[in-house]
């Protein structure tokens, strides 16, 4: 409970309010993450030499996008992180993005 | 032995000659071959920007093997590695495992789609209300 009342001013939480309101989950009040984004297509080997394909799992701070947003399946998001963590220590992904 | 396939990559300072990195891939595909392994694929990406600064320097030149062996030359070769200041970072990735568990998975999706298409054509064939029902 109080972690929710943490998220309460995270700037992206009313937008997502709306999205669920879209949704029509009538007067239930809504339960938040639910609704995940469509499914993300992941390589059935995921390389970690490909920049491209981790930058899709990297917002603009450089952190490791959550599963929660990304909305990929649990095993799919570990092979993303440790490749995303390979591609960090070679330096073809930064840490933290200033 | 168990054979096994590695990822060997690493970055080298980007002020040594050209020459003298072409030496040193040649020096490590010299140590792989004495300790039992065999080069797959020798790759020399070239320059590349770093995400963020390693030892003061902004740029890297960025070389990847691919290794077939026992694991004996990779402790070598990383022992080398770790001694040579030429080279600023390195990484080695057991790829073996993953590659068959992609396998795998992508064996099951075939195997999968293909009941899936032959049970759409019965389906097809069969009378409308079945279509219905599901």
């Amino acid at each position: 409970m109080a972690e929710n009342f943490e998220r309460a001013d995270r700037p992206e939480r009313p937008e997502q309010e709306m999205d669920f309101a879209d949704e029509g989950f009538g007067d239930k009040a809504p339960r938040r993450y639910q609704r995940r984004r469509p499914r993300q297509v992941v390589p059935d080997y995921v390389d970690w030499k490909d920049v491209d394909l981790l930058r899709q799992f990297i917002p603009e701070r450089g952190k490791i996008m959550p599963r929660r947003i990304s909305g990929i399946t649990a095993k799919d998001q570990r092979r993303i992180a440790t490749a995303i963590k390979r591609a960090r220590t070679m330096a073809l992904l930064p840490f933290v993005f200033d | 032995m168990a054979q096994r396939t590695y990822e060997v990559m690493y970055i080298v300072d980007p002020e040594t000659p050209a020459d003298r990195v072409e030496k040193l891939n040649e020096a490590v595909g010299k140590v792989i071959e004495k300790e039992g392994g065999t080069i797959v694929r020798m790759d020399d990406i070239g320059r590349r920007n770093l995400a963020y600064p390693i030892e003061k320097k902004t740029e890297g030149h960025y070389v990847l093997f691919e290794i077939d062996g026992s694991g004996q030359e990779i402790a070598e070769l990383e022992r080398r590695m770790r001694v040579n200041d030429m080279i600023i970072r390195f990484i080695t990735i057991r790829v073996d495992e993953d590659r068959k568990k992609a396998e795998k998975m992508r064996d099951k999706r075939e195997t999968r789609q293909a009941k899936r298409a032959r049970f759409r054509a019965t389906e097809d064939s069969a009378d409308a209300p079945v279509e219905a029902a599901a």
